[in-house]
């Protein structure tokens, strides 16, 4: 009953492994003036990370500033024009601590990161997940 | 005197501190990328069929990864990196798309299809004879058309986990979707890929 489902697995196994295989050759017999270029690659990319660890300190406060500007729009919103309550309730310590957890300080990281990827799944019809 | 030296003395340790953190994130990096950057290129090379364009767009990859997530844990770093090199190749090709388009319209549409002859661009391994290298050469063609016909999600699902050897999660983060996609995506491509190479090719 099982056979044909195992023989099913069994040769697809096969073609992932000879996929694998072939494909390993054909990396291992790049050229050298394709290495050259990848390494030429790399080091740009490493004078990138160099350029900046060495950029001024100040740069190093751009998200701070970028999560206390976000917090002040939330305090503004929250407090609607005139001084107004716009949204009902105190803001509390709680709000802020939302605003300063880990997690949206990555988001805020990954902004662009997100952006990107929102634009691309949106142009590519169908493409998504 | 004393205090101003003791203040010298502590700024030149945090700038030795900083600098030998520098240094040893570079050469991880730097480690790192000498690890996926030739499979990254051939995978790069199979998806838009140009090695030039393919080396543009791994270090483009090389450099996004560097410049914004190089304080990231070494462990995050394949996934990110695929990820944004995933997403160059999705763009290359929309570009190509508008390109096409653009050229239809002045009459000198690209089939896609020329330039690039991948038996010329086929690895040269050394150490067979004509007739393996040949064998060789011609199950790589067979295989690179057939993924290349693949649907994106599928191809790039497929490389991540076969060629880059990613596990569902992992490429899962390559691919900004679920494990439930990625498993369906894999399943499908190699559903295809039996499909299209056939009994004759295993």
């Amino acid at each position: 009953m099982n056979e044909p489902m195992d023989t099913k697995q069994k040769d697809n196994d096969q073609i992932v492994e000879k996929a694998k295989a072939l494909f390993d050759d054909s990396v291992d017999s790049l050229d050298a003036a394709t290495l050259s270029r990848l390494n030429q690659g790399r080091h740009r990319a490493l004078a990138e990370l160099q350029r900046a660890s060495s950029a001024s300190p100040w740069l190093r406060w751009v998200p701070a500033t970028g999560i206390a500007a976000a917090a002040l729009l939330a305090v503004m919103v929250m407090r609607g024009p005139d001084g107004v309550d716009a949204i009902e309730g105190p803001v509390t310590a709680s709000d802020f601590e939302m605003l300063l957890e880990e997690d949206s300080l990555d988001m805020l990281e990954e902004l662009e990161f997100y952006y990107w990827l929102e634009a691309s799944d949106l142009e590519v019809n169908g493409n998504v997940g | 005197m004393t205090a101003h030296a003791g203040v010298f003395a502590v700024s030149c340790s945090r700038e030795h501190s900083t600098g030998t953190k520098t240094l040893q994130a570079e050469r991880q990096l730097n480690q790192f990328l000498a690890e996926v950057e030739r499979r990254a290129l051939r995978m790069a090379e199979i998806a838009v069929r140009d090695r030039d364009d393919a080396l543009d767009l791994v270090q483009e990859a090389m450099i996004k990864l560097a410049r914004n997530y190089a304080t990231r844990p070494s462990t995050e770093w394949a996934p990110l990196f695929f990820r944004i090199l995933q997403n160059g190749i999705r763009d290359w090709h929309r570009r190509q798309k508008v390109r096409n388009r653009v050229m239809v319209w002045f009459g000198r549409a690209k089939t896609g299809d020329d330039d690039y002859d991948i038996t010329a661009n086929a690895p040269d391994p050394a150490g067979r004879t004509p007739d393996e290298q040949l064998q060789t050469s011609e199950a790589m063609q067979q295989l690179e058309l057939a993924v290349q016909n693949l649907p994106n999600r599928q191809r790039e699902a497929f490389m991540l986990r076969t060629f880059q050897g990613l596990d569902v999660a992992a490429t899962a983060t390559a691919m900004g979707c679920s494990d439930g996609s990625v498993k369906t995506h894999y399943s499908r491509a190699i559903h295809s890929l039996r499909d299209a190479l056939g009994e004759h090719w295993q």
